[in-house]
């Protein structure tokens, strides 16, 4: 997935792209790469924590259900409670709409940042690039 | 009566008894005569006799004896005393015996028939109160009969009743409503009912059902919980008692414990809110995929192009599917009556389901054995049902297999009962998702499994099927060797014999 070099040799913005399932990481990856984001795939919450401490992704686009319905609560608190992880802008997709946007800030209380949102699944991709290029602009700005 | 009244006339005088005969007799009676007291008895227990004309002083039996005999057989009988000492004594004494009247002798047919007239008079106002008396116990007596009759209705009744009166006091309960208000206190007509319930929700409904606001016809319904000594649900209905001018008389309240039905309900939500993420996340997949197409925002390599499209093409196919296995979920639903089973030959089912399979294993290179012998016991069992449960096994030992792999089905019999095996050489299935395969939209998610197609519900509905036919169905996996799935159903005795 990663090719050796290009990490160093380019500006690229790396996204890590958790989800349970497959079409949507293969999908939003050729979406991103094509938008000339490099990207790297986690398939469970679990996977995505790992690759949060080894891959240092400047933006997480997260699946809010995974294994169980609320997997992707679990796994944001677990990014925002380390302190060296708790800036990295998270994008939530939720499939269920309106009504878990509204469980999504009080489960999140306290831990949503400025650099963080949350959007309805699926994503027209030319609005899941708009999404990233601002939540990155955010970051910039911080 | 007057007319065809009976008289018996005991006297041992001749001349006495044939003259009362005679008079009496003209006036239309039926008259019997006797010479004493023991005669005269014994006539009493062979005829109804309205009236007795009885001398006091006979041989063998004087009168009083005869009457004191005459009122332990029928009290009703009126007893006239004829006697020749017309003085106030004897005529106190006989009526201590029961005597109605007397007759002083000599005496005249006018005050014979005066005496008996009047005596039959009071005869018939006997009859006829004993009559109206009879009436009304047997009045009372049904008055008793139905009160017991809605008595053992209430008790038996499956549903809670309570019934209180407008100052809140208890008045009826059933040992349903009991049971299920967990009422343990001293149940009393009259207690205050505040001190009974411990539902403080159930007194708040009752209490606003009793609000002089609430109107004429008022009839409430709510759902209450309930947690001790285990939590359930009851449906309780209030409805106000009133009088004919609508005043209030009390309340009446029906309990029906609808915890199983809540249950059943909540089982059923919660499926559908399975299925409809179920639905949602292909449903995501394929419209993502079309747009990114469309837009061309995922590139405009042709090969990154088809292969969003073949993917797309494969969601709508799971999509397809998940639809028929939910249509196969709600037949199974409704066949939990009407099952229709026969007997059948499962060697020609199962060499069916893998010739329908075969081209699809064979296009992922996977080869097929069969080891079937040529007789096997039939099994009672649905036709549809078996193709359903040995083609979706035979798919995920196909979908679940590696390439150059193999499937294995095989079948024998042995204790009564019909095994079956479908092994695969497949990716296998890691020991921590053993247990929950059979759930509902369970699935396995490692890099092996993530582009198989499948809708979590093949094995759920396998399961089912086993199942609903009182067979069982194993599993034995290792992972990178392979899955078997082993499924014994009961042949029947007869069945069993035949074979051997």
């Amino acid at each position: 997935m990663k090719r050796q070099g290009e990490e160093t040799m380019s500006k690229k913005a790396k996204i890590l792209l958790v989800d349970n399932d497959i079409d949507f990481i293969d999908l939003n990856k050729a979406v991103l790469e094509n938008n000339g984001f490099e990207v790297v795939a986690a398939y469970s919450g679990a996977e995505g924590i790992d690759r949060i401490r080894s891959e240092q992704p400047d933006l997480i686009v997260l699946d809010l259900m995974m294994e169980k319905h609320d997997s992707g609560f679990t796994v944001a608190k677990t990014i925002k409670a380390d302190p060296a992880n708790k800036n990295i802008p998270i994008l939530m997709l939720t499939a269920v709409g309106s009504e878990t946007g509204t469980e999504f800030s009080q489960q999140l209380d306290g831990y949503w940042m400025k650099t963080d949102d949350y959007a309805s699944k699926p994503l027209a991709p030319e609005d899941l690039i708009k999404k990233v290029n601002e939540l990155l602009a955010r970051k910039a700005q911080e | 009566m007057a007319e065809k009244a009976n008289i018996l006339v005991v006297d041992d005088e001749r001349g006495i008894r044939e003259g009362c005969r005679r008079i009496l007799a003209s006036e239309g009676f039926t008259v019997d005569v006797a010479e004493n007291g023991a005669e005269g008895f014994n006539l009493v227990g062979s005829k109804p006799y309205d009236l007795i004309l009885v001398d006091l002083m006979m041989p063998v039996m004087g009168g009083l004896d005869m009457m004191d005999k005459v009122r332990e057989y029928d009290p009703e009988i009126i007893i006239i005393v004829i006697t020749g000492f017309a003085t106030i004594e004897t005529a106190v004494d006989a009526m201590k015996h029961g005597a109605y009247d007397y007759l002083p002798k000599p005496f005249t047919p006018d005050q014979v028939l005066a005496v008996v007239n009047r005596g039959l008079e009071k005869r018939l106002l006997s009859l006829k109160a004993r009559k109206l008396m009879e009436e009304r116990d047997q009045h009372l007596l049904e008055v008793a009969r139905e009160e017991s009759k809605s008595h053992t209705i209430v008790n038996s009744m499956a549903d809670g009743i309570l019934v209180m009166n407008k100052v809140h006091q208890l008045v009826l309960w059933n040992p349903a409503a009991v049971k299920m208000l967990n009422l343990n206190g001293k149940l009393e007509a009259g207690k205050d009912i505040g001190e009974i319930i411990h539902e403080k929700s159930l007194v708040a409904l009752i209490d606003r059902a009793l609000l002089p606001d609430s109107s004429q016809y008022t009839a409430i319904s709510e759902e209450i919980e309930i947690k001790e000594p285990e939590p359930k649900t009851l449906m309780i209905n209030v409805s106000v008692i009133r009088d004919k001018h609508g005043l209030e008389l009390g309340v009446v309240s029906t309990l029906r414990d609808i915890t199983s039905m809540k249950e059943l309900d909540q089982v059923k939500s919660q499926f559908i809110s399975m299925v409809t993420h179920e639905l949602r996340a292909p449903l995501s997949a394929v419209e993502s995929y079309l747009s990114a197409y469309l837009s061309g925002a995922a590139g405009t390599d042709p090969r990154t192009n088809r292969q969003m499209l073949e993917r797309a093409k494969a969601r709508t196919h799971s999509l397809l599917d998940l639809v028929n296995d939910l249509l196969q979920f709600s037949r199974m639903e409704n066949k939990r009556v009407e099952r229709k089973k026969e007997l059948l030959d499962v060697t020609g089912i199962l060499t069916g389901s893998v010739e329908l399979l075969k081209n699809r294993g064979e296009a992922n290179e996977i080869s097929f054995e069969t080891n079937l012998p040529e007789k096997l016991p039939l099994v009672e069992a649905d036709r549809v049902e078996l193709e359903v449960l040995f083609t979706d096994l035979i798919s995920n030992a196909i979908n679940y297999n590696v390439k150059n792999g193999k499937v294995t089905i095989s079948a024998d019999s042995a204790d009564h009962s019909l095994n079956i095996r479908i092994a695969d050489t497949g990716i296998g299935i890691a020991q921590e998702h053993l247990s929950r395969i059979f759930d509902e939209f369970y699935r396995v998610n490692s890099p092996e499994t993530r582009y198989v197609t499948g809708t979590g519900l093949g094995l759920s509905i396998v399961k089912r099927i086993v199942e609903s036919h009182y067979g069982r169905i194993d599993v034995a996996s290792e992972v990178g060797k392979g899955t078997t799935f082993t499924i014994k159903l009961p042949v029947k005795k007869e069945q069993q014999r035949a074979s051997e």
